[in-house]
C-alpha cells in the first residue's frame, strides 16, 4: 500500500501546482468555515455565562418616576418583609482604557439559586463581605487588566481613576469584561453614595409591584442568545457558501488530478493491483492531503476570527447588548467538529472522482476520455440537476407564500440556496451554447472562430471555476445591494424619527416643570415628549378570532404634531394616513412591523395589555417600520400612555422656531433645572452615533462577502494555473502554424474575460434575485421587518459585477498568457512533443 | 526556396552548453525535394524548427522565400509561416476544439487564401469524406497524420517541412500517408523538406543529406 501510495504522491511533485491548488481549496475552505464557528462559539460561550447571571433570571424592581433607587428605598422594601435585594451597577475604565462593567451585589439577600451568590464556604464569603474584599472576574477579563492567569489572583489592578480593585479571585463562569463585587466596595469605588442601581428579588417573589415601583419579570427579558440567533444563522450561511465555493477548487483539483492519472492508475493495475486496493490507496492520499489542509485552515480560521472578533463583539454590544468576550474560547468539539467538517466536505468533493475511478475499465484507462462525449453526458446531467434545484427553490417559495412572513427562516435560506445552485448548474449549459453559436457564426473569422471553438474545449476545466465565480459574485452583489439598501432606508428612516434638532434627557420626575417652561419661550416652537414602558401583550381580538399570546413587549410614547405626523412612516393604516393619526389621537395604538410580523397583527385587531395592576385594551390604527430594534414595540400617544399604563416621560424633542440661540437655550435650562452639559442632544450627534453602529454591524458581513469573492477569484486562478500546461500545448500548433504570440496571448485573454464577463452579466439577475429573498424573506424571518428591495444599477451592479468580473478573469489569465509570452520555442515545441 | 547558410545552435542546459547545429549549410530549390536524415539527437528536429522560423540561429542566415529571416521580428516571422510554409509534425498537431473540414482549412483561412473546390479536393484525395464533421479525436493515427498533411497543403506553400511525418504510424499506414503525401507535393509543385531517420521516407526524394552530431556529411543517396 505504501509503494501505491508513493507512486500516486509522485504525480504531485511533478505538478505541485495541483497539489497547491488541492490545499488551497480546502485551506480557504476550512478556514473560513472554521473562523466564522469559533466566533459562533466563543460568543454562544459569553452569552451562556451571562445567561448563568442575574440580569435574565431575576426580577427587577425600578422607579416608576425614573429616579435612582436608593438604600431607603432598599430598607424600606425590606421593613414590610419583602425578600429582595440591592444592587448597584457602573462602569469603571481600566489604565488601557477598557471600560468593564462593575457589578456590586450583597451576597447574603441575593437569590441563593443564583450563581453569584454562591461561595465556596464561610471563610470565602467573609473574604467576600469584608474589607479588603475580593473582586471577582473571569480569566477573559484579565487581558483589560493588564494581567497574566498566574499573576492574577490576589492582584489588586490600578484603575484610570486612581481607584484600586480589591484582591482578584478568578471566576470562569463569569461574563467577559464584568467585575462583581460586594455592595460596599463597589460604591466606594463608583462613589455612588447610596443610591443602587435597581433592586432584585427571585423571580415570581412578588405578585405586583410595590407602590410607586416598577416590576419587571425575569421572564420578560430576552437571553442574548435568543436576541442573537439569527444574527449568528447569517454568519454561519456565509461561512457555509465560503465553504461550498472552497469545495469548488477542490473538486476541480481532484479531478484534473485523476484525469491526467489515469495512465498511472492502469499501469498500476496492469501491475497487478487491484480495484479496490486503488480506491483504497486514493482514499488515504485524500485523507491526507485533507488532514493537512484542515488543520492549516483551522488554524487560519482561528487567526480569522480574532480579527475579526472585536468588531462582531462591538456590533453584538451595539445591536443587543449582548457582551462577547474578545479572547477566543473554544471548546474541544470546536477543533474536532472543524477537521471533521473539512473532511467531510473533502469526502463530498472527492466522491464523484472515487466513483469515476471505480468505475473505470482496465483497458480503457490509459484512453482519454473524448471530452466532447463526457461533456455533453455531463453538461446533460448538470442540466438536470439544475432543474430539479429550481424545481426545489419554487416549492419553497410556494410554501413561504402560504405561510405568515415571520417563518420560513431556514426555508428561506433553502430557496436562495436552490437559486444558486440552480444558476451554478446551469452556467456551463448556458455558455456551452452560447459558445456553439458563436463558434458557428465566426466560421468566416478563422482565429475568432478558434478562438471560440477552443473556449468549448476549456468550458469542462473551467466550468467549476466559473460556476464558484457566479455564486460569489451573485452573492456578492445580494448581499451589497441588501447592506447598500438598508443603509439608505435606515438614513432615512432615522430622518423621519428624529425630526426635532434637540433631545433633552432628564430625570423623570423634572419632565413637567420643564415642560411647562419650554411652553412659555418663543425659541422652543413644539415639544416633543416620549415615554416608556413595559407590558404583557396578553391576546388579540382579530376577525379571525381572539387568541392569548403572553409576550413582553415596549410600549413607546410620542407626541404627534405637525414636525413629527407628516414624516413619521407607515406601512399600513386601516383608512389612511390621517385617521390613523386620527384614531392614534384619541387612544388607538400603532404596533411595530415585528411585533405585528411575530403575532400576525393587523391593522383593526384589537389588544389587550396588562401591566402590574393594570390591563388596557387598544385598537391597532397601523403599523409602522422599526428597523434594528429586536423587540416588539407599541407605540401610543404619549398623554394616553401616561394616563392608561401610568408610563414615566424618557426624552424630549425640541423643535426650535428660525431664530433660536440653541447655546443660549441650553445655558438657560442648565441654569433653571441644573441639568448637566450632556442633558441636550444635538440630533446629529444621535445620528452619527447610530449610523456608526449601522456601519460597525456589517463589518463582519462585507469581510466575509469579500473573502468569499477572494475565494471563488482564487478558484479561477487555480483552476487557469492547474492548465497551464495544457494551454501552452494547445496554443502551441497554432503559433506554429504561424499566429504571433502577441495575438495568442490576447485572444487568451480576451477568452476568459469574456467568459468572466458573461458570468459577471449572469450574476446580476442573480445577485437581484439573492438581495429579494435577503430583504423579503430572510430578514423578515430573522429580525422581524422587511425592506424596501434597492437596487443600484448605476453603481453597485455593473461596477461590481464587470469590473470585479473581467479584473479577475484578466488577473488570473494573466500568469498563464505571459509564461506563454516569455517560453521560448523549443520548450513549446518540446511540450508539444511530449504530449 | 530555402537557404541555409553557416548555420550554429547551441542550447544551454543544466548540463552546460549543448552544441546541436555545427555550420550547416544548404539549399532547396522551388519545386525540389530534400530528406534529411540522422541519428536521435543529431540535431534533425533544430534543423527544421530553425528553416520553419520557430526558432533563430546563434550564428549564420536563413534565407527563406528570399527574407533573411534573421532580420525579421517575430510577427513577420509569423506572418511568412502563415503565407510560405505548410508544416506536418510527428504529432500531428491538429487544433482539438476544430472539426476535420476547420483544421483542414485553418491555416489556408489565417493567410486569407481559402480555396474551396482545393480544400474539397483534398479532403477527397485524403480519404477524408464523410469525416469533415468529426474531430480529431475521433480519427485513427493515419487519418489524424493525413489531416495534418491536408491543413499543409491547403494553402498551396511555397515549402513544406515535415518533421518524422509517419514516425507515429504503423508500416502499411506509414506507407500510404507517405505516397499521399509525394503526390500531393508533387500536385502542387512546392518544395520539400523532410526530417526522417527512414531509408524508406528518404529514398524517393530528389536528394538526401544526413546530420551527425550537428554537422552536415556528404549525400546519404
Amino acid at each position: 500500500m505504501t509503494q501505491i501510495l508513493s507512486t500516486l504522491l509522485s504525480h504531485y511533485r511533478r505538478h505541485p501546482g495541483q497539489l497547491a491548488m488541492l490545499l488551497l481549496g480546502l485551506w480557504v475552505a476550512s478556514a473560513l468555515w472554521s473562523g466564522i464557528q469559533a466566533i459562533n462559539a466563543t460568543a454562544r460561550d459569553s452569552y451562556a455565562r451571562a445567561d448563568a447571571l442575574f440580569d435574565t433570571q431575576l426580577d427587577q424592581l425600578e422607579r416608576r418616576d425614573g429616579a435612582p433607587l436608593t438604600l431607603t428605598d432598599y430598607h424600606a422594601l425590606r421593613q414590610s418583609g419583602l425578600p429582595v435585594s440591592p444592587m448597584l451597577e457602573g462602569e469603571v475604565v481600566t489604565q488601557d482604557g477598557t471600560r468593564l462593567t462593575l457589578i456590586g451585589i450583597d451576597p447574603l439577600t441575593l437569590s441563593s439559586n443564583n450563581a453569584l451568590s454562591q461561595t465556596d464556604s464561610s471563610a470565602s464569603l467573609t473574604d467576600f463581605l469584608a474589607p479588603p474584599w475580593q473582586t471577582r472576574a473571569a480569566p477573559d477579563t484579565l487581558a483589560a487588566l493588564g494581567l497574566e492567569r498566574a499573576d492574577a489572583p490576589g492582584a489588586t489592578p490600578l484603575l484610570a481613576d486612581g481607584n484600586r480593585l480589591p484582591p482578584l479571585v478568578l471566576s470562569p463562569p463569569l461574563p467577559p469584561n464584568t467585575l462583581i463585587m460586594d455592595i460596599a466596595a463597589a460604591a466606594r469605588i463608583l462613589s455612588s453614595g447610596d443610591k443602587v442601581t435597581r433592586i432584585v428579588t427571585a423571580p415570581d417573589t412578588l405578585t405586583e409591584a410595590p407602590d410607586g415601583l416598577m416590576l419587571t419579570r425575569a421572564t420578560s427579558l430576552a437571553t442574548p442568545g435568543q436576541l442573537t440567533e439569527s444574527f449568528h444563522l447569517n454568519l454561519t450561511a456565509l461561512g457555509l457558501l465560503a465553504w461550498i465555493v472552497g469545495l469548488f477548487i477542490v473538486q476541480a483539483a481532484l479531478g484534473l488530478a485523476l484525469e491526467q492519472r489515469l495512465g498511472m492508475l492502469r499501469t498500476l493495475r496492469v501491475l497487478g493491483v487491484s480495484g479496490r486496493g486503488l480506491i483504497l490507496a486514493l482514499s488515504l492520499e485524500l485523507i491526507l492531503l485533507g488532514i493537512i489542509g484542515a488543520l492549516a485552515g483551522i488554524a487560519s480560521g482561528v487567526w480569522l476570527a480574532r480579527v475579526l472578533l472585536p468588531d462582531v463583539a462591538a456590533t453584538l454590544g451595539s445591536l443587543y447588548g449582548a457582551g462577547v468576550g474578545q479572547e477566543l474560547n473554544l471548546p474541544w468539539h470546536y477543533w474536532t467538529g472543524g477537521l471533521a467538517v473539512s473532511l467531510g466536505g473533502l469526502l463530498l468533493a472527492s466522491s464523484g472522482v472515487l466513483w469515476r475511478a471505480a468505475r473505470l475499465n482496465m483497458l480503457q484507462l490509459g484512453q482519454m476520455q473524448a471530452w466532447r462525449s463526457g461533456y455533453r453526458r455531463q453538461l446533460m446531467l448538470m442540466g438536470i440537476a439544475g432543474a430539479l434545484a429550481l424545481i426545489t427553490a419554487l416549492t419553497l417559495y410556494g410554501w413561504l407564500r402560504f405561510h405568515p412572513p415571520g417563518e420560513g427562516l431556514v426555508a428561506g435560506f433553502g430557496l436562495i440556496a436552490a437559486l444558486l445552485l440552480a444558476s451554478a448548474l446551469w452556467l456551463p449549459l448556458l455558455l456551452a451554447l452560447v459558445l456553439k453559436g458563436l463558434t458557428t457564426l465566426t466560421r468566416r473569422r478563422p482565429l475568432i472562430h478558434w478562438a471560440f471553438a477552443d473556449m468549448q474545449l476549456q468550458l469542462p476545466k473551467l466550468s467549476l471555476a466559473m460556476m464558484a465565480l457566479l455564486i460569489a459574485l451573485a452573492t456578492n452583489l445580494g448581499v451589497g445591494s441588501m447592506v447598500g439598501g438598508f443603509r439608505l432606508t435606515f438614513l432615512d428612516w432615522l430622518d423621519q424619527r428624529l425630526v426635532a434638532p434637540l433631545y433633552l434627557n432628564a430625570p423623570a420626575e423634572q419632565y413637567a416643570d420643564i415642560d411647562a417652561w419650554l411652553a412659555e419661550r418663543d425659541d422652543v416652537s413644539e415639544r416633543l415628549l416620549t415615554r416608556r414602558s413595559n407590558a404583557t401583550l396578553q391576546s388579540v381580538d382579530s376577525a379571525k378570532g381572539s387568541r392569548t399570546l403572553g409576550g413582553p413587549v415596549e410600549l413607546y410614547g410620542i407626541t404627534p404634531g405637525e414636525s413629527l405626523t407628516p414624516h413619521w412612516p407607515l406601512l399600513a393604516t386601516q383608512q389612511g394616513r390621517s385617521s390613523a393619526w386620527a384614531a392614534f389621537d384619541e387612544g388607538s395604538a400603532f404596533v411595530n412591523e415585528q411585533l405585528a410580523t411575530a403575532e400576525n397583527l393587523s391593522t383593526g385587531d384589537r389588544l389587550t395589555l396588562s401591566a402590574p395592576g393594570i390591563n388596557e385594551t387598544l385598537t391597532i390604527a397601523a403599523i409602522y417600520p422599526d428597523y434594528g430594534n429586536p423587540s416588539g414595540q407599541i407605540l401610543m400617544a404619549s398623554p394616553q400612555l401616561a394616563a392608561r399604563f401610568d408610563a414615566p416621560p424618557s426624552s424630549m424633542g425640541l423643535v426650535l422656531s428660525d431664530n433660536a440661540d440653541v447655546e443660549a437655550l441650553r445655558t438657560a435650562l442648565n441654569e433653571r433645572f441644573d441639568l448637566g452639559r450632556d442633558a441636550l442632544t444635538d440630533q446629529a450627534e444621535i445620528k452619527r452615533i447610530a449610523t456608526e453602529i449601522f456601519e460597525r454591524t456589517f463589518t463582519i458581513t462585507r469581510a466575509l462577502n469579500v473573502l468569499t469573492l477572494a475565494v471563488a477569484a482564487l478558484a479561477l486562478l487555480a483552476s487557469l494555473l492547474a492548465q497551464a500546461r495544457t494551454r501552452r500545448q494547445q496554443l502551441a500548433p497554432l503559433w506554429a502554424l504561424g499566429v504571433p504570440r502577441s495575438q495568442l496571448a490576447w485572444l487568451n485573454l480576451a477568452q476568459l474575460g469574456g467568459a468572466a464577463l458573461v458570468t459577471g452579466l449572469l450574476a446580476i439577475p442573480l445577485g437581484i434575485a439573492i438581495t429579494w429573498g435577503l430583504v423579503a424573506i430572510i430578514n423578515v424571518a430573522a429580525f422581524g421587518w422587511r425592506l424596501p428591495l434597492y437596487l443600484f444599477p448605476g453603481e453597485i451592479t455593473v461596477t461590481l459585477a464587470m469590473a470585479m468580473a473581467v479584473a479577475v478573469a484578466l488577473l488570473a489569465a494573466a500568469i498563464p498568457a505571459l509564461r506563454f509570452w516569455r517560453a521560448s520555442p523549443r520548450a513549446l515545441l518540446a511540450e508539444e512533443t511530449h504530449q | 526556396m530555402l537557404k541555409l547558410d553557416q548555420i550554429h545552435k547551441t542550447y544551454m542546459t543544466p548540463q552546460g552548453p549543448l552544441r546541436v547545429l555545427e555550420n550547416v549549410s544548404l539549399t532547396l530549390a522551388p519545386g525540389q525535394s530534400l530528406a534529411l536524415m540522422g541519428e536521435s539527437g543529431s540535431g534533425k528536429s533544430t534543423l527544421l524548427h530553425l528553416a520553419a522560423g520557430l526558432d533563430l540561429p546563434d550564428q549564420g542566415h536563413i534565407a527563406l522565400a528570399g527574407q533573411n529571416l534573421a532580420s525579421l521580428a517575430e510577427p513577420a516571422r509569423a506572418k511568412l509561416r502563415r503565407e510560405q510554409l505548410g508544416l506536418v509534425f510527428q504529432q500531428f498537431h491538429l487544433v482539438p476544439s476544430l472539426s476535420v473540414i476547420d483544421n483542414l482549412r485553418l491555416q489556408a483561412r489565417l493567410a486569407k487564401r481559402e480555396d474551396a473546390d482545393w480544400s474539397a479536393h483534398l479532403i477527397e484525395r485524403l480519404g477524408l469524406e464523410g469525416l469533415e464533421k468529426r474531430y480529431p479525436e475521433q480519427l485513427s493515427g493515419g487519418q489524424q497524420q493525413r489531416l495534418a498533411i491536408g491543413r499543409a497543403l491547403a494553402l498551396r506553400p511555397a515549402l513544406l517541412l515535415a518533421d518524422e511525418p509517419t514516425g507515429n504510424l504503423d508500416e502499411t499506414t506509414a506507407d500510404e500517408v507517405l505516397e499521399l503525401l509525394l503526390s500531393l507535393v508533387h500536385e502542387t509543385q512546392c518544395a520539400l523538406l523532410i526530417v526522417t531517420h527512414s531509408l524508406q521516407v528518404a529514398a524517393p526524394l530528389d536528394r538526401c543529406l544526413r546530420l551527425r552530431h550537428g554537422r552536415l556529411l556528404d549525400a546519404a543517396l
